[in-house]
């Protein structure tokens, strides 16, 4: 632990800190712009310049001293800058002197040279680094002003260069957008794109004064691009969804939790006029550092359109607006003489942990029989050990079954750090390091590190060092394999995976000293592999990392929406239904008497089987706890853009249990909490320092196979997000994915454009034939719909079309 | 048909130079081949470079931009290449490249009709003492260029003399002197 000094501060550092983190960490301010949290530091843009000095050792090994005995400071020939100088024993580091003051001004009057005057229409004006840095770091008294015609007027350079023209509206994919006359080449996004997600989409093009940011793989694809938005340290990147929409200083700023996955990402929800108009990553060192998908940024165009903002009530086969009085005595009149019994309770994916709990205890108090959960997994998620996210990073070996890019991307950028040996970094006064020395630039990913099997070829499988992909219905078996070879049995054959590939995997699993298992939603639908995985983990000492296709999904089991006996989500069953947050499939509202659905929007089944329409509030909207995949409580924050008049979970069960004559088990999140709190110990309020909450708990699993021979693939993209025009511009049509053999056997040619219905309704797809899929596999994009499942399918072939 | 399919066994010697996990590595060979062989690099051959060296287009780009020598369209047979660098400009060479450009009628990018000459601003040549430098193909420095020494090279190239052949006007006081003269 070297001991420097930071201008008057003796300060202490674990070793390998660089300068700049010391500086921060002693509480002192230094400018830049190229470095930032979790990429490399590469000292490009110069900004952190400082003085700095050391003590040396003479050829006794004792240190260089002065007259006075001390040790002598020699100080290094030139400024150096602080990012890529490491913090060594006894430094001296001058921050304030007058050349560095002069060093750092003139390296923003260089950044400023070719810089345009456009802050007035940046959308990053206002929260943008270079400005405050312009302010702080320049020199604006001595160079910047001078006095015309008795005005004073605002001289950006001493210089007076014609600035550098370029493209400054080059559209990089339909999410982000490129100025090249703004960007001051610090490299973040392209150091962000090789080192972050492993894909080397942006590079610095040309060379010296004509040096441009571009790409060969335009559109960039979307998945994790749009953090080079929120990193940028310009307005040179730009959310294109959030485009011209506010200054940064007008949007309301709400720290929430993102439900479009289980991990759990921090967002802030920036929005305006009560409209979300743009999503940021929130950091939060433990999961999600400070990147967050495409999807969990982009997708909230859906959020402001078509909302239902009064209950709807069908009459003569239309649903018209009314009242909430009106929908109260339409809802009293067909409640009245119906038992506990025949009522069915669902809730959505994202719904919070008070209103799983609230629904949980309603169903109970009425006997229902009917009740659970959106995309719940036939192997409760909350059986699983759950392990933090960043003990995966301790691990040697992983072997992830399924596609944790799309089932939970903040996991997969968890797993390049994995693949790449860094572990989490020291926490400074100021919180992450700026600079951390231990990462560089084109780390080599140790691929011997990991094993991935799925049902086509993931992002992550060029990083595995064994990949395979089995035909959809395999991972069961695959598992149930695995973990007859890794307890000494013969293994059952796996379809597209030699036992040999197994084999390997085992031997590597049980060489390495630590090992974690990741797997998605089709092992959590194989109640046999799930629990064989459950066992691996109690008996090998394996981290799990279960990737459950509900955000919610472990809280709101461990609170009692799971019911395994009953119908749920997916099956018929309840006379009298009430679903919130999202519609069941049309089977479940067909067999229903009376079908109450809380919605933000309506959908074609919502519009065509609803009796009586609720409005609800988005994810965005509600205040409440839920339970990550690695069981750590997490609370979401309502933003300020809920129609009038829209209910949560908790508002609208009431309104439904009311109009049964029944108490709702509790009115109002804190009141909700407060039974949490009494029952389960769970904090009123989250602690700073986080809280885990992870029951051993071993539900019943539920029962059942899938019958299907289409594969619902999972997608970090969901359905509602396709109501947005640019989403669907994005992402192109569904692609039906499908072995070239099995296209013979079924007729299905290259290109050929069809319907595709299933139990979630129908999906225009066009058909691709792809060889890199294992025989038999048909695979159709689940946008969040039944996600990991096989499902029954029928093809319909539109007029002059061709299959 | 792709540049490297009848060439696989010189892409073998090549990837042996380098780290069989980082074959990015050999960026700089592979479009020195196509570059030598081709005269210019065309996306198509970015994209086959990417493909071999199992990376992106982006990146392979990025090198290949970063080098004057390399050329994303076709190049006259005589390449001129003027140093715009800082010792080169102070002694001329903007002047110099307006010659070019008022003389051959073409700007950067673009040939000449007849097929002769395409020109090109670059980086620091490295030869400041005799500036401003001319470069032609990936041949020996011209330096000391002026007016009249560029007009004295390009006649010469046209009548089809040899670069060598080409005796320019005035001197830059080190040359080597040719034995007898």
């Amino acid at each position: 632990m070297p001991k420097l000094r930071i201008n008057d501060r003796e300060i202490e550092v674990p070793e390998g800190t660089s300068v700049l983190d010391a500086i921060f960490h002693a509480g002192y301010d230094v400018p830049y712009f190229c470095s930032e949290r979790h990429l490399s530091p590469i000292g490009a843009c110069r900004m952190c310049l400082v003085k700095v000095g050391a003590p040396r050792k003479g050829k006794d090994g004792d240190w260089i001293r002065d007259e006075e005995g001390n040790p002598r400071i020699f100080w290094f020939p030139k400024l150096m800058a602080a990012c890529t100088t490491r913090a060594t024993e006894g430094m001296v580091v001058d921050t304030l002197a007058d050349e560095v003051k002069k060093a750092q001004a003139g390296m923003v009057e260089f950044h400023l040279e070719n810089h345009p005057l456009d802050c007035p229409t940046c959308d990053k004006g206002g929260a943008c680094e270079l400005q405050d840095r312009s302010y702080e770091y320049g020199l604006f008294e001595k160079y910047y002003t001078q006095t015309q015609n008795g005005l004073k007027t605002v001289l950006y350079s001493r210089f007076a260069f014609t600035k550098r023209h370029a493209d400054k509206h080059h559209k990089l994919s339909e999410f982000v957008v490129l100025d090249r006359e703004r960007c001051i080449h610090c490299k973040r996004c392209v150091r962000y794109f090789e080192e972050i997600p492993g894909e080397e989409v942006l590079d610095f093009i040309e060379r010296g004064n004509h040096t441009f940011i571009g790409s060969e793989e335009v559109p960039l694809p979307a998945g994790f691009s749009g953090n080079i938005t929120d990193i940028c340290p310009v307005g040179a990147l730009l959310d294109l969804t959030a485009r011209f929409r506010a200054r940064n200083w007008e949007f309301e700023k709400t720290p929430t939790v993102d439900m479009n996955d289980a991990f759990g990402a921090a967002i802030w929800v920036d929005s305006r006029s009560g409209r979300i108009e743009r999503i940021r990553a929130r950091e939060h060192p433990e999961t999600n550092e400070i990147w967050i998908a495409d999807a969990a940024r982009f997708g909230h165009g859906w959020t402001v359109r078509d909302r239902v903002t009064a209950p709807l009530i069908r009459k003569d086969g239309e649903l018209v607006p009314a009242s909430l009085a009106e929908a109260e005595a339409y809802l009293r009149e067909r409640l009245a003489r119906v038992r506990g019994e025949e009522v069915g309770l669902l809730l959505a994916a994202d719904g919070t942990l008070e209103e799983g709990y609230a629904f949980a205890e309603a169903a109970r108090a009425l006997k229902a029989d009917h009740f659970g959960f959106e995309n719940a997994t036939r192997f409760p998620a909350a059986n699983l050990p759950a392990a933090r996210f960043e003990e995966l990073l301790s691990a040697e070996f992983a072997l992830v079954i399924g596609d944790p890019a799309e089932e939970m991307p903040n996991l997969y950028l968890r797993l390049q750090e994995f693949l790449k040996g860094i572990t989490p970094a020291p926490r400074y006064y100021h919180g992450t390091p700026i600079a951390d020395l231990r990462l560089e630039e084109r780390m080599p990913r140790r691929k011997e590190r990991l094993a991935v099997f799925a049902a086509y070829p993931t992002r992550l499988h060029r990083f595995a060092g064994i990949a395979g992909v089995y035909p959809p219905g395999s991972a069961g078996p695959l598992v149930e394999a695995l973990s007859a070879i890794l307890n000494g049995k013969r293994p059952e054959p796996v379809p597209g995976v030699p036992e040999a590939e197994l084999r390997r995997v085992a031997e590597r699993f049980l060489a390495a000293g630590s090992r974690a298992i990741v797997v998605g939603a089709e092992v959590l639908e194989a109640p046999e592999a799930a629990q064989a995985v459950a066992d691996l983990a109690r008996s090998k000492g394996a981290l799990v990392f279960a990737m459950p296709p509900a955000a919610g999904a472990r809280g709101l089991e461990a609170v009692g929406l799971w019911n395994p006996r009953g119908p749920g989500w997916e099956e018929p069953g309840a006379r009298f239904l009430f679903a919130f947050g999202a519609t069941p499939p049309a089977e479940v509202l067909a067999s229903a008497r009376l079908r109450v659905l809380a919605l933000s929007h309506l959908d074609p089944q919502a519009r065509a089987h609803a009796d009586l329409v609720l409005p609800a509030k988005t994810f965005y909207e509600k205040r409440g706890y839920t339970v990550n995949a690695e069981g750590r409580l997490l609370e979401l924050r309502p933003a300020p853009t809920a129609p009038m008049g829209s209910m949560d979970g908790l508002e609208a069960l009431a309104f439904w249990l009311r109009a049964m004559g029944k108490k709702p088990p509790a009115a109002h999140y804190r009141e909700a909490r407060e039974r949490l709190h009494e029952r389960y110990r769970l904090p009123l309020d989250l602690p700073e320092e986080g809280f885990f909450w992870r029951p051993k708990l071993r539900l019943a699993a539920r029962t059942g196979k899938d019958e299907g021979e289409l594969f619902l693939q999972p997608t970090m993209w969901k359905e509602r997000m396709l109501r947005d025009d640019r989403v669907r511009t994005a992402l192109g049509a569904p692609r039906l994915r499908v072995h070239p053999a099995t296209a013979k056997k079924l007729g299905l040619a290259q290109g050929a454009r069809v319907e595709v219905a299933t139990r979630y309704g129908r999906r225009d797809a066009t058909v691709a034939l792809d060889p890199s899929l294992a025989e038999g596999a048909l695979l159709l994009p689940a946008y969040g719909r039944g996600t990991g499942r096989r499902v029954p399918y029928r093809l319909l072939v539109p007029a002059g079309g061709e299959a | 048909m792709g540049f490297f399919d009848d060439k696989q066994d010189w892409l073998e010697i090549v990837f042996k130079n380098y780290p069989p996990e980082n074959r990015r590595a050999a960026v700089m060979p592979l479009l020195r081949k196509v570059q030598q062989e081709e005269g210019h690099v065309s996306p198509e051959r970015v994209a086959e470079i990417a493909e071999i060296l199992g990376t992106t287009a982006t990146e392979v780009r990025g090198v290949m931009s970063f080098y004057s020598y390399y050329q994303a369209v076709p190049t006259g047979k005589y390449h001129l290449q003027v140093c715009a660098t800082l010792s080169c400009k102070l002694a001329g060479a903007e002047e110099l490249w307006d010659t070019l450009r008022a003389e051959l009628g073409v700007g950067p990018g673009e040939v000449t009709p007849d097929g002769l000459f395409s020109i090109q601003k670059v980086e620091c040549l490295g030869s400041c003492h005799t500036a401003p430098v001319v470069q032609v193909n990936d041949e020996p420095y011209l330096e000391c260029m002026n007016r009249e020494r560029l007009k004295a090279l390009l006649e010469g190239l046209r009548s089809g003399k040899r670069l060598e052949e080409i005796e320019l006007p005035g001197d830059c006081g080190h040359e080597v002197r040719k034995e007898g003269a």
